[in-house]
C-alpha cells in the first residue's frame, strides 16, 4: 500500500474532487480552485515524507529513491499549474468545467506516475496513454475557439500514431523475447536485428512523446492553440516524466545495445537543439516561442541521457526539476498577461517593464535561468549536462550545444529586451495580479534562485541515483 | 495444403487485401467497412490459434465497438456524396516506396528471425485461467493494469465531457 | 438421466466417423460443414416463415382479429406466399446510393445473426459448436449486426434510412449492455459460459429458480433489453412507420428486404432461445429435486420439444410486448436503459455475486 502511496493519494484527490463536483451547489462552484490546490499541496507536502520502497503486482509496479523524486517534482510542476491556471478558470466561459479540468489533468498525472514506475512495458504503455489522452481534452478545453479545438484533435492524433509506432515496437520485442516485464527483457535483449528494428519504433514512438526533430512537428500548433496552462503542462510535467521514463529504459533495458542507442540519440540530440533554436528566433507568439524553446531544451537533456552514468542521470533529473521552474515562471507571466489583456505576442510586451516592473522581473528571471545565465539555477543544471556528456568524451557534441546555448540566449535576450528597452505608445497597462499568480510565480522564482545556489540539491540526487543502473 | 493452412492463408489474404482496400479508398465509410473485416479476420486468426475469449473480445470491442463508433461519427458529420481528396501524384509514389520500403525491411528481418517457441500444441486457454490471472496480483498476473485501465476510462469519460458540455448562454 | 434417451451424439458421432472413412479428411470437412450450413439454412427459413406467421396470429388475438385465414387453413400458406411474392419483387436502389455498401449491408446483418445460431444448444449433442465462451461468443457476434443497420441506413442515401439507422444504433448499443449484464448475473451463478456446461447445470433446477429473486430480475432485464437490442416494439423507433416509413430499410425492396426482416425475426428466435438456454434451462426437461416420479415422466418428453416449447414461450413474451405497448420516445428509451437497467443490474449483480458466496441459492 505505501509504496504506492503517491498514486493513490492523487487517486484519493481525483475521487474527492469527483464527489464534490456532484454535491456541491452551482454558484459555489468556484470553490474548487482553492480546495484542489489545496488538496494538490498537501499531497506535494505528503509525497517528500520517507516511505518505503520496492516492487508490487510481481515487479509490474516499482519504485525506488529516484523515482520518488521524480514524482515529487511532477507534484510540485503540477501543484504550480494549478495555481496558475486559478485565474483563468475564474473567467465565466471556463466556470462550469472547472472539477473536469482538475480531474483530467489529476489523471493524467496519476499515468504519468504509473508510467515512470513501470516494471513491464504494459504498465509502461498504459500509463503512457492515461498521461496523453486526457490532456488531449484538456487542449481542447476552450473548444469554442477553433485554435483549441484543432490543438485537441492534433494532439489527439499525433498521440494516437506514436502509440501506435511505440507498440509496433513493443510487440516486435515481445516477440523475440517472450516476456514484458523489464527484468526479464534487460538480458535477452541483445540487439540481434529484429530488436534494433523494435528498438528504433520504440524510440520514435518516445521521440513523438518528446517532440524531439524530426518528430516535433505536431508541437507548435498543439502549444499554441491549447489554453496556455494546458501548453505549459505539456511542455514542463508531460515532458519531463517521459524523458525520465525514456532515460530509466535506456539504461535498464535497452543497456545491450547502448553503443547503438547511443549514436541515435547523438544525432538526435543535434537536430534536436539546432532545429528548436532556429525556428525558437522566427516566433513571435510568446507560447510557439515557448514551444519551440521548450524542444530545443529537450535536446539538451539528451546531452545527459547520452553521459549514461551515474552523474548522466542525475544531471537530467536535476536539469528537469531546473527546467520545470523556469519555464513555469515565463509561462505564469505570460498567462498573468495574457488573462489580463489576451496579448500573446511578443511585441505586445514592448515597454512592459515600465507599467509592470516586478512581472518583468519575474519573466526576466525564467528566461535568464533558460538561457543558463548564472548564478541562476539553469546555468547550474545545462554546466552539468556538459560535465556528464564530456565525461564520455564527447567533445563535438558539447561545442555544438555550447553554439546552441548561445543562439538561445540571443533569442531569449531578445524578449527581455522587448520588455526592457523597446519603447511603445501602448505598453500594456498596469494590472495588479490576483493572490494566486503572485504565490505561482513566488514558487518559480525561488526555484531558480535557490537551487542555483543550493548544492545539497544536487549531491541529495547524484546520492539517490545509486544503484539503479543495473 | 491441409485444411488448417488452407484457413490460415485464406484469414490472411482476407486481412491483406481488405487492409490495402482500407487505406486506399476514398470514400469514408467504406475503409471503415473494410476495417471491419480486417478485424474480423484477425479474430478468426485467433479463434484458429484456439485463444476463444481473445477472439470473442476482438469481436466485441474491435468489430462491434470500435468499428460502430467510427461508423457512428462517420454518420453525424460526412454526407454520402463526400470523397476524401486525391493526393498528388509524387506525395502517393512517395508514400508507397516509403510504405514498401518498411514493409520489405520489416518483413526480411521477422523472416531472418528465429523466434523463441513455446511448446508446439499449447492447450486451449480455457476462461478461468484468464479471469483468474486478470485478478492476480503474482507475476503475470494482471489486476494492476485492470484497475489503471478503468482510471483511464473515467479519465476519458470526463475529456469527453469537456468536450462536449454545452456552453450556457 | 432418463433424457440422454435421445442424445444426439451417438448420432452425430456415427456420421462423422462414415464420412470421414468414406473419403479424404480434407473432403470430409468440407461436405461437414457444407451439411452444417444446409442444415441451419433450411431451419432458418422454415423458422422465418413460422414466426412471421405466428407475429401475425398473436396480433391479430390481442387485437380481436382473426389474422391470415385466405391461404391455406387458417392461413397457414399466407407467410408462403409472401415470401414468393418478395422474391419476385424488382430491386429498387436509390440515386447515388454507395452500392457496395448497400448491397453488403443486408449480407452482414444476416451473417450476424447466422454466426450466432450455431452456438445455440437445441438438445443433447445437437449444437455446431460448444465454446467455453459460448456466451460471450454470442453476445460478440451478435453486436456485429448493429454494423450492417447502419451501414444499410447511410448508403441508401436517403433520410429517413439515416435517421433510423440512427436512433436503432444508439439503441442497439445501449442495450447490448444490459443483455450482457444481465447474462452475466446467470454466469456469476453458473460458474461457466459454455453452452452444454451452463444446461447440464440446470438439471436439479432451471436457473430461474435457483437463483430465486435475482435471477427473476435477470430475467426480466433480459427480456426487456434483449426486445430492444433486436429492435421490436415497443422498442422499434428505428422503423417508427408514422415518423419514417420503415427506418433503416426503407429503400430496400424484393429479396433485400426480406433479408432484413428475415434478421430481424431470427435476432428474436435467437435472443429467445438464449433466454430460454440460460435461464429456463434449455432442453433441459423440468426436474424438480426429490420429485422422482415426476422427473421420469418428464424425462420422456423429448429435449427438442422442451427447448422449442421453452423458446417459444418466450417468444410470445416478446410478441405479447410489442402489441401491448405503446412505442416510446427516443430521450425515454435511453433515459430507461442508463438511469434504470443499467443501475439496477449491476447491483442486481452484485446481489447475485453476495448470494453465490453465501450459498443462499439452491
Amino acid at each position: 500500500m505505501l509504496i504506492m502511496r503517491h498514486e493513490l493519494l492523487l487517486v484519493a484527490i481525483l475521487v474527492i474532487l469527483l464527489l464534490v463536483e456532484i454535491f456541491l451547489p452551482e454558484k459555489h462552484k468556484h470553490r474548487i480552485i482553492p480546495l484542489a490546490i489545496i488538496l494538490m499541496g498537501v499531497v506535494t507536502a505528503l509525497g517528500f515524507i520517507p516511505g518505503p520502497t520496492g516492487s508490487l503486482f510481481g515487479g509490474m509496479y516499482s519504485t525506488s529513491n529516484l523515482v520518488l523524486i521524480m514524482k515529487n517534482i511532477l507534484n510540485i510542476g503540477t501543484l504550480v499549474i494549478f495555481i496558475q491556471s486559478a485565474e483563468w478558470l475564474k473567467k465565466d466561459e471556463n466556470r462550469e468545467k472547472i472539477s473536469e479540468y482538475f480531474i483530467v489533468l489529476l489523471s493524467s498525472l496519476i499515468g504519468m506516475f504509473y508510467m515512470i514506475s513501470s516494471g513491464d512495458f504494459l504498465m509502461f504503455y498504459l500509463g503512457l496513454e492515461l498521461a496523453t489522452i486526457p490532456v488531449a481534452a484538456a487542449a481542447a478545453f476552450e473548444r469554442f475557439k477553433e485554435k483549441s479545438a484543432e490543438a485537441g484533435v492534433k494532439l489527439i492524433f499525433m498521440s494516437a500514431l506514436s502509440s501506435g509506432i511505440l507498440l509496433y515496437g513493443i510487440s516486435m520485442i515481445y516477440g523475440t523475447i517472450g516476456t514484458m516485464y523489464f527484468q526479464d527483457v534487460a538480458p535477452k535483449f541483445t540487439g540481434s536485428s529484429l530488436q534494433v528494428i523494435a528498438f528504433i519504433f520504440f524510440f520514435a514512438g518516445m521521440a513523438f512523446k518528446i517532440s524531439l526533430v524530426p518528430f516535433h512537428l505536431w508541437a507548435a500548433d498543439v502549444y499554441e492553440g491549447a489554453p496556455i496552462n494546458v501548453t505549459s503542462y505539456l511542455s514542463v510535467v508531460s515532458k519531463g516524466a517521459a524523458v525520465f521514463i525514456l532515460m530509466i529504459l535506456l539504461y535498464t533495458v535497452f543497456t545491450k545495445i547502448a553503443l547503438m542507442w547511443r549514436d541515435v540519440v547523438y544525432i538526435i540530440a543535434i537536430l534536436t537543439m539546432t532545429v528548436g533554436n532556429l525556428f525558437a528566433m522566427r516566433q513571435r507568439n510568446i507560447k510557439r516561442f515557448l514551444a519551440f524553446s521548450s524542444i530545443s531544451q529537450a535536446g539538451f537533456i539528451l546531452l545527459g541521457i547520452i553521459g549514461q552514468s551515474q552523474l548522466g542521470m542525475t544531471t537530467v533529473i536535476y536539469f528537469v526539476l531546473i527546467y520545470l521552474f523556469s519555464n513555469l515562471g515565463a509561462f505564469g507571466v505570460a498567462t498573468a498577461i495574457s488573462n489580463k489583456t489576451g496579448k500573446e505576442t511578443i511585441d505586445d510586451y514592448d515597454g512592459f517593464y515600465r507599467t509592470n516592473p516586478l512581472l518583468s522581473l519575474a519573466m526576466m528571471l525564467s528566461l535568464f535561468s533558460l538561457a543558463g545565465i548564472p548564478p541562476l539555477a539553469g546555468f547550474f543544471g545545462k554546466f552539468f549536462l556538459f560535465t556528464a556528456a564530456a565525461k564520455q568524451g564527447l567533445f563535438i557534441l558539447i561545442v555544438i550545444a555550447v553554439l546552441n546555448t548561445i543562439i538561445s540566449l540571443y533569442y531569449y535576450l531578445l524578449v527581455i529586451k522587448a520588455m526592457f528597452l523597446n519603447k511603445s505608445d501602448q505598453p500594456i497597462a498596469y494590472f495588479k495580479s490576483d493572490f494566486y499568480t503572485r504565490l505561482g510565480l513566488l514558487i518559480c522564482s525561488a526555484g531558480i534562485i535557490i537551487i542555483g545556489f543550493a548544492s545539497p540539491i544536487y549531491e541529495w540526487i547524484l546520492q539517490l541515483s545509486h544503484g539503479l543502473i543495473y | 495444403m491441409t485444411n488448417y493452412q488452407f484457413m490460415f492463408f485464406l484469414l490472411s489474404a482476407i486481412i491483406i487485401i481488405f487492409s490495402i482496400l482500407t487505406v486506399t479508398t476514398r470514400r469514408i465509410l467504406r475503409a471503415a467497412t473494410f476495417l471491419l473485416f480486417v478485424l474480423v479476420a484477425t479474430a478468426g486468426l485467433y479463434f484458429m490459434l484456439r485463444f476463444n475469449f481473445l477472439a470473442a473480445i476482438q469481436l466485441t470491442l474491435y468489430a462491434g465497438g470500435i468499428v460502430v463508433l467510427i461508423i457512428f461519427s462517420v454518420l453525424l458529420t460526412s454526407h454520402i456524396s463526400q470523397k476524401l481528396e486525391k493526393a498528388s501524384i509524387s506525395k502517393r509514389i512517395l508514400a508507397a516506396i516509403a510504405a514498401i520500403a518498411g514493409a520489405v525491411l520489416c518483413i526480411i528481418t521477422i523472416l531472418a528471425t528465429e523466434f523463441p517457441t513455446v511448446t508446439p500444441n499449447p492447450p486451449e486457454t480455457d476462461i478461468h485461467t484468464i479471469g483468474q490471472a486478470l485478478l492476480s496480483t503474482d507475476k503475470f498476473g494482471y489486476s494492476l493494469p485492470f484497475e489503471v485501465i478503468s482510471i483511464l476510462l473515467l479519465a476519458a469519460m470526463i475529456g469527453s465531457i469537456i468536450i462536449a458540455k454545452k456552453r450556457k448562454d | 438421466m432418463g433424457y440422454s434417451r435421445y442424445d444426439f451424439t451417438p448420432l452425430l458421432h456415427s456420421i462423422d466417423q462414415w464420412l470421414y472413412s468414406v473419403m479424404s479428411p480434407a473432403w470430409a470437412l468440407i461436405v461437414e460443414l457444407t451439411l452444417i450450413g444446409l442444415a441451419f439454412l433450411i431451419f432458418y427459413a422454415l423458422v422465418g416463415l413460422f414466426l412471421v406467421y405466428a407475429e401475425r396470429k398473436v396480433c391479430g388475438f390481442i387485437q380481436n382479429r382473426v389474422g391470415p385465414n385466405r391461404v391455406g387453413k387458417y392461413g397457414i400458406f399466407q407467410t408462403i406466399a409472401d415470401f414468393i411474392k418478395l422474391l419476385m419483387k424488382e430491386l429498387i436502389g436509390t440515386k447515388d446510393a454507395d452500392k457496395l455498401l448497400y448491397n453488403i449491408a443486408p449480407y452482414i446483418v444476416i451473417i450476424c445473426s447466422f454466426m450466432a445460431i450455431g452456438a445455440i444448444p437445441f438438445a443433447q449433442g445437437l449444437l455446431a459448436i460448444d465454446f467455453d465462451i459460448g456466451i460471450l461468443y454470442i453476445i460478440s457476434v451478435s453486436s456485429l449486426s448493429v454494423i450492417g443497420v447502419l451501414l444499410a441506413g447511410w448508403s441508401s442515401n436517403s433520410k429517413y434510412p439515416l435517421i433510423g439507422a440512427m436512433r436503432s444504433g444508439a439503441q442497439i448499443i445501449s442495450y447490448e449492455l444490459s443483455v450482457g449484464l444481465s447474462l452475466l448475473t446467470i454466469i456469476v451463478l453458473a460458474g461457466t459460459m459454455q453452452f452444454s456446461k451452463i444446461v447440464m447445470a440446470q438439471e436439479n433446477g432451471w436457473f430461474i429458480f435457483k437463483g430465486h429473486i435475482p435471477a427473476i430480475i435477470a430475467f426480466i432485464l433480459y427480456v426487456i433489453a434483449s426486445t430492444a437490442e433486436t429492435n421490436r416494439g415497443p422498442f422499434d423507433l428505428a422503423e417508427a412507420e408514422s415518423e419514417l416509413t420503415a427506418g433503416y430499410h426503407t429503400e430496400y425492396s424484393g429479396i433485400k428486404f426480406a433479408f432484413f426482416y428475415l434478421a430481424e425475426y431470427m435476432n428474436m428466435f435467437i435472443v429467445a432461445s438464449i433466454a430460454a438456454t440460460v435461464f429456463l434451462g434449455g432442453w433441459m426437461p423440468l426436474h424438480i429435486p426429490a420429485w422422482n416420479g415426476f422427473n421420469v415422466v418428464m424425462d420422456y418428453i423429448p429435449p427438442v420439444i422442451w427447448y422449442f416449447m421453452k423458446t417459444a414461450f418466450v417468444i410470445y413474451i416478446i410478441m405479447l410486448f410489442k402489441w401491448t405497448f405503446p412505442r416510446l420516445r427516443i430521450d425515454h428509451l435511453l433515459t430507461l436503459e442508463w438511469k434504470y437497467l443499467l443501475p439496477i443490474n449491476l447491483v442486481n449483480i452484485l446481489f447475485m455475486a453476495l448470494i453465490v458466496l453465501l450459498g443462499w441459492h439452491f
